[in-house]
């Protein structure tokens, strides 16, 4: 890569705070679209970005997980001008604890079905719209629009089966936005994390910067 | 009249958007702090007539600076600027003692329309 090129792809700390800033934006959408379905309170947490290479990242996601015995995972990838992935991890027993939010009455009726199907289903349509309302406001904000890969879903994994070391392109660096959340009830807990390589990098910086004229 | 304006976030990307929606022209004396702690000491320091506050800050909430302003000051005027806009968050900052709530990203036409109302608001509470 020529220098001019490493220099278009550097991204500031000023451009990072204004990603950070939507972000927040984004997830608390999510959180009150997801909040409008279940009723509970998503208590949101502050949240991180990360540059890094692409090959530090399985360790980075191992790190924040690890109080998790196993996790359940939400992956969607994303595309337009700002393309990437959406990796929704869940604490043990999320799933089980959400089809307990989601239902009501009739669930004993329901649970009699096997379990694990709904489970994986009622992790999907969560993260399904957690996902596509954050992602889709952080697109929105900065005047884009993606499409999404229906959503994967890995339930009850060991972490090392769930994420690989060979799970993404070595080559690439990835900007890791991160924001955890809990419910109020029920006990469930997670991470988001949108993973951008370098890429959307050039595209980024100038949607930052055409985000942040608005106000100055 | 509005004379001083604190500004509670823990991005200063966050206060400088609020502030550029803020008029120029009305001669504000603004104050800003990075989460509630900083805000409540602020706050006490300042006595300011309006306080914007954000809500997911580290160190401390934004519930909990409001729960610690209003507990000093029943008349304090704190408008909630935040992402959060849940009906259970919204119900509880205004349970809170908090004036009204502001969703973000904030528009520069409801900026305005709140400095009115929260200074009809100051007049009529002297």
């Amino acid at each position: 890569m020529d220098i001019e090129a490493q220099s278009t792809n550097h991204i500031t700390d000023e451009e990072l705070a204004i990603l950070q800033e939507i972000m927040n934006i984004a997830f608390g959408q999510s959180a009150s679209d997801l909040a409008e379905v279940i009723d509970t309170h998503v208590l949101l947490a502050v949240p991180f970005i990360k540059v890094m290479k692409v090959t530090e990242l399985p360790g980075y996601i191992k790190e924040q997980v690890k109080e998790y015995k196993q996790i359940s995972i939400v992956e969607q990838k994303f595309w337009g001008k700002f393309k990437g992935d959406a990796l929704l991890v869940f604490s043990s027993g999320s799933g089980k604890a959400l089809i307990n939010l989601l239902q009501s009455d009739d669930r004993r009726g329901m649970e009699a079905g096997p379990i694990d199907i709904l489970e994986r289903e009622t992790l999907m349509e969560v993260g399904n719209i957690l996902i596509g309302a954050c992602v889709g406001k952080l697109a929105e904000l900065l005047r884009d629009v993606v499409t999404y890969t229906p959503p994967l879903v890995m339930v009850e994994k060991e972490y090392e089966e769930a994420i690989s070391s060979g799970y993404y392109d070595h080559e690439k660096t990835a900007i890791v936005l991160k924001t955890d959340f809990r419910f109020e009830s029920g006990n469930v807990s997670g991470f988001l994390f949108l993973v951008t390589s370098n890429e959307s990098i050039k595209w980024l910086r100038d949607a930052l910067q055409r985000f942040i004229e608005q106000y100055e | 009249m509005i004379k001083s304006i604190l500004i509670v976030d823990d991005s200063p990307i966050a206060r400088k958007m609020l502030k550029s929606c803020l008029p120029k022209d009305r001669g504000y004396e603004f104050y800003e702090a990075g989460d509630g702690k900083e805000g409540c000491e602020k706050y006490t320091q300042i006595r300011p007539d309006i306080t914007f506050m954000d809500l997911t800050m580290p160190v401390m909430t934004g519930y909990e600076a409001i729960e610690e302003i209003v507990k000093n000051d029943k008349n304090a005027l704190i408008i909630v600027v935040t992402a959060d806009v849940q009906m259970k968050a919204i119900k509880r900052v205004l349970d809170l003692g908090a004036y009204m709530v502001l969703k973000k990203p904030l528009k520069r036409e409801e900026i305005q329309s709140v400095l009115l109302k929260a200074q009809d608001t100051l007049q009529k509470t002297g």
